[in-house]
């Protein structure tokens, strides 16, 4: 295919824009991963960081009502327990029905059953039984069950806060790689500019500039246009030609003198 | 000096590399990887910069030896730049440093890394760390020269700079021919040590991964414990194999295959190679023997595939030399400091060199008793020239200046004398661990920013024979 003036200055152009289309596009597409990420971590995790952190809320404010039950505070106690409990159940669903994580089930399945242990204790009568005043019953029973509940609901915490903490590890290397293409993609649009402008000062304007420079010479008297186009586009045609032109100019003349 | 010649040979370069980053795109396309859009977006950047200056410069008949100097030099500079691009935009442990260090000692088959997570890398920046050892290893210019047909005369100019006069001495062919000798030996032996891996267990993405490295005398390995990790004789005995070959002239290589005169068993100096690496082998497997490291088997054992892999200025490791007694590591710097034969695929002084200078030291010895006498020096019943012998004498002085210079300025950054030392000599030899901090089984990611720049430094002018860089800017002066 010949390579014509029209030819290379558009094909330079296309490969250009081709350039930065596409670290746009990459930089788009890397952004709305990101931003997919950044959407993840929100809905993933810090949901059920949320959740496991008022299930612990509820089961200290449980704690509470058992300590007052056994105070013989009957009423305020039961009042605050059954607050808790839908408190804690509440959480719970909205653990239950977040699972992102590899084997987070098992960990609710862990809270559940540690969690029925727990309240199956301090459902039963405490006030005007043995159990009102024991603080040996509330240490050994009541207190280690709390402690197993509230140890399986930090777990799950724990889980989704070392995920969310990779995720944003995550997040920061792909807030990297978003930007790269474009840094990439100025330096390269800056070297490819450069190449461009001496491309177009080798192939165009110098030529342009020696083939003028050869028709004043011509015109001051030197008779023998002298340039050197190595390329084989419109400005070697203009060169043919503007010789061509010439030298019917100089039979013209030497005819009419005849 | 026509930069748009310059220019246009770049651009073929750039457009080889993005080859390979496109196979390395694909595998990480295949594989979902996180990898895929920096692979991507390099192999387009260097396919745009590659066809560009087609669209201007016509075909030329005449490259001068400076415009051939020129586009060899920045040749390998530039492949370096590129070679950086999927690091640096994967990020990871790759900061700009980092990504330079690691693209620039997998071009010139040093095969030093800085990374100390390896195996958490995706495949497809692994197989492109790979293919830069590969690229690397027979001259990123000669596989231009493969590729595009040329007239002679741009042949001969580029291959003349790209290849030392060392080099060309098992040669007598012409230019065209020698390219396609190294083509189809560099290929085969890949080929051949891909297939003897992967009967020995080694899956496939591994196996070509360390021909890759191995025929280009490189070192970098898929796995953080380097060979170290398979412990599987077979695998270290195959490596070993190939390592020794790829050390080899490729010219001998061929002319053993074709059953020519010119052949590794009649070479002296490949005998004389072989017979260098087997005394160091014996050496070292006694001392460790004796000093009570190992038992004989196994002194033997990682004695043979330490001794090999950095006398073969490939790098790769079975176990970790830190340990080891002094002795023994004396004799690895100085398999560190010989290097492989010149024509093969490794960098650095070459044992052609130290070859040469030992027959020089002969010669001047005779001249102490018969000062009158006329001595000529003789390799492989052939002639060594007076030229050849001044040029490897003054090569051998400049590298040593090159490596104590080196060694100065990382001690001036508070790094001790041994990492210093075995680190300069290292890179400089294209060799790949030193000691101490840079040991067989560990990296360079603790050295300081400017360190790593000073050592890739020694890398390139390892791989470029300090002489052709030398040239480029006394000649431009």
């Amino acid at each position: 295919m010949k390579k014509t003036l029209k030819l290379k200055i558009f094909a330079s152009f296309m490969l250009l824009i081709a350039m930065l289309a596409i670290a746009g596009a990459i930089s788009i597409l890397e952004f709305r991963w990101l931003s997919n990420s950044v959407h993840g971590l929100v809905e993933d995790n810090y949901k059920s960081i949320e959740a496991s952190k008022k299930m612990v809320e509820a089961l200290e404010r449980e704690d509470s009502g058992i300590l007052l039950l056994m105070l013989g505070e009957w009423e305020e106690g039961r009042e605050i327990l059954k607050a808790a409990d839908r408190s804690f159940f509440s959480a719970f669903e909205v653990a239950k029905n977040n699972l992102t994580e590899n084997n987070e089930e098992s960990y609710i399945r862990d809270i559940e059953k540690a969690y029925r242990i727990y309240k199956s204790s301090w459902q039963r009568p405490i006030v005007d039984t043995d159990k009102q005043g024991n603080i040996v019953w509330y240490k050994d029973d009541i207190h280690q069950k709390f402690v197993d509940t509230k140890s399986a609901v930090n777990e799950l915490m724990s889980l989704n806060q070392s995920s969310m903490f990779n995720e944003v590890s995550d997040l920061k290397e792909k807030s990297k790689r978003a930007i790269m293409p474009g840094i990439v993609s100025i330096i390269a649009a800056l070297v490819f500019s450069i190449i461009l402008n001496f491309f177009i000062t080798k192939y165009f304007v110098n030529p342009i500039s020696e083939l003028a420079e050869a028709v004043d010479n011509y015109r001051d008297g030197d008779k023998s246009l002298r340039v050197d186009i190595s390329s084989n586009d419109e400005i070697k045609k203009l060169e043919n030609a503007i010789n061509d032109l010439l030298q019917r100019q100089v039979k013209n003349f030497n005819t009419s003198k005849k | 000096m026509k930069k748009e010649i310059i220019i246009k040979h770049l651009g073929v370069v750039l457009l080889l590399n993005g080859v390979f980053l496109f196979i390395s795109f694909l595998i990480s396309f295949f594989l979902n990887e996180s990898s895929t859009v920096s692979l991507l977006f390099s192999a387009l950047i260097c396919g745009i910069f590659g066809v560009f200056p087609l669209i201007f410069v016509e075909r030329t008949e005449h490259i001068s030896f400076n415009e051939g100097l020129t586009i060899v030099v920045l040749g390998w500079i530039i492949t370096c730049v590129v070679g950086m691009l999927p690091y640096l935009m994967w990020g990871g442990e790759f900061t700009l440093t980092n990504a330079w260090f690691e693209s620039v000692s997998g071009f010139t088959t040093t095969g030093s890394t800085i990374l100390t997570e390896i195996e958490s890398l995706p495949k497809g920046i692994l197989f492109w760390r790979s293919s830069t050892h590969w690229i690397g290893g027979i001259g990123v210019i000669l596989f231009v020269l493969l590729i595009l047909p040329r007239s002679k005369g741009q042949r001969i100019t580029i291959y003349n700079t790209e290849i030392s006069s060392l080099s060309k001495m098992n040669f007598r062919y012409n230019t065209r021919k020698i390219v396609h000798i190294l083509a189809v030996v560099y290929i085969s032996l890949t080929l051949l040590e891909t297939i003897a891996l992967m009967v020995f267990g080694m899956n496939f993405f591994d196996a070509i991964n360390h021909s890759f490295a191995t025929i280009a005398t490189g070192g970098f390995s898929t796995k953080n414990l380097s060979i170290a990790e398979y412990n599987n004789l077979g695998i270290e005995v195959i490596i070993m194999v190939f390592m020794i070959l790829s050390g080899n002239h490729f010219g001998l290589i061929y002319g053993t295959i074709m059953l020519k005169k010119e052949n590794l068993f009649r070479s002296s100096l490949a005998k004389t190679f072989v017979s260098v690496l087997l005394i160091g082998i014996l050496l070292v497997t006694l001392k460790l023997y004796l000093s009570g490291t190992y038992d004989l088997l196994t002194s033997l054992r990682y004695a043979s595939f330490q001794v090999i892999s950095l006398g073969t200025t490939t790098g790769f490791a079975t176990v970790d030399t830190i340990h080891w007694p002094i002795f023994t590591q004396i004799i690895l710097i100085y398999f560190t400091i010989q290097c492989a034969m010149s024509g093969s695929t490794s960098g650095g002084l070459k044992f052609d060199r130290v070859y040469i200078f030992f027959k020089l030291l002969g010669k001047q010895i005779k001249l102490l008793k018969h000062p009158n006498s006329v001595f000529v020096s003789k390799f492989d019943g052939k002639r060594i020239d007076e030229k050849l012998e001044e040029q490897t004498l003054v090569f051998i002085v400049l590298y040593v200046a090159v490596f104590f210079a080196t060694t100065i300025i990382l001690t001036a950054m508070d790094i001790d004398g041994m990492t210093a030392f075995s680190a300069s000599i290292a890179t400089l030899g294209n060799v790949g661990p030193g000691f101490e901090n840079v040991s067989s089984l560990g990296n360079f990611a603790s050295l300081p920013d400017f360190g790593k720049f000073v050592l890739s430094i020694n890398m390139l002018l390892g791989r470029l024979e300090i002489f052709n860089i030398l040239a480029l800017i006394m000649i431009k002066k």
